[in-house]
């Protein structure tokens, strides 16, 4: 089962989708894929372990090439967030021009091999502005990566301040 | 009248294809088509470029639109959500935003379904697709 989560910046993405997995039974692996750079990204993870704690998640830390990812079956994992994954393929350590199927297909075998997979993503198109050309690629490469991973998922949940709205599928 | 919204690459293109029956060559893309073409096209992606565009040579974008609505009653029009975020510096570009804001209510309103598209799912928020 796939499930997408995704919204604007702090609109709750992450305690929804961690919620989600709440009645999982077996065992929770959390994929972080945020590099711990500067004070504001160690102030975000320091954050979500916070939340995190006590909900038995395992954190692994992966920033990019998730298709190496080794699970054990029957897991659940709680993939966050795209953004930052689909950044450090392109702009980071993965130097790739264009990610989108390096991604897609990473999220496509990580689903294969475990349980519940929950991915939280970013809506990064929506302030109607242009930026210069790199930006734009990001922006257009993240829209397609949705569009992709949305139309393999079970379901699809938009978060408006924290309030989950169903697009596909269903809150379980 | 036919309207596709939401906020850039969330697959708006495909689902005037796939809801409208749009195909690639009945497209035109505002960014680089002739102005006059908007009047007989089945379809118009990238509206709001167009409508950049326009204001560029000082063409009133209400009325362009409004007119748009009576000669070309049927077609298909994409266009990107622009107004959310920060209200822009530059005073063209406020205009712009506004004006296109503007344009944007007047073809949803004469539009008889308007569907808005994110990350490739389509939410009717006007309108009945049925009833075509």
């Amino acid at each position: 089962m796939i499930t997408l989560v995704l919204g604007g910046s702090k609109c709750g993405k992450s305690r929804v989708a961690e919620e989600l997995l709440n009645r999982f039974n077996g065992k929770k692996f959390y994929v972080a894929t945020m590099q711990p750079y500067g004070s504001e990204a160690h102030a975000a993870i320091e954050r979500h372990r916070k939340m995190r704690s006590g909900k038995y998640f395992e954190t692994i830390e992966k920033y990019t090439d998730i298709d190496e990812l080794d699970l054990p079956y029957d897991c659940a994992v709680l993939l966050e967030c795209m953004g930052n994954l689909c950044a450090n393929e392109m702009f980071c350590d993965g130097d790739c021009s264009c990610p989108v199927n390096k991604i897609v297909s990473g999220i496509e075998m990580l689903s294969e091999s475990v349980s519940e997979l929950v991915i939280v993503s970013n809506d990064v198109g929506s302030d109607g502005i242009s930026y210069d050309e790199g930006t734009m690629k990001y922006i257009a490469a993240m829209g397609e990566i949705n569009c992709r991973i949305s139309s393999i998922s079970d379901n699809v949940i938009e978060c408006i301040y924290g309030i989950p709205v169903v697009l596909k599928g269903e809150l379980t | 009248m036919k309207m596709i919204t939401g906020g850039a690459f969330q697959g708006k293109g495909k689902c005037a294809k796939k809801l409208f029956g749009i195909h690639e060559s009945d497209m035109i893309d505002g960014a680089v088509c002739i102005y006059d073409e908007a009047f007989s096209a089945v379809c118009i992606k990238n509206y709001h470029e167009l409508l950049r565009r326009l204001l560029t040579e000082n063409v009133s974008l209400t009325e362009f639109t409004k007119q748009l609505c009576i000669e070309n009653s049927s077609v298909v029009i994409i266009m990107n959500e622009i107004g959310s975020g920060i209200v822009p510096l530059e005073k063209s570009e406020r205009i712009l935003r506004e004006e296109t804001g503007r344009a944007g209510c007047i073809i949803a309103e004469h539009s008889d379904v308007v569907v808005r598209v994110l990350c490739g799912i389509p939410m009717i928020i006007k309108g009945d697709l049925n009833d075509n």
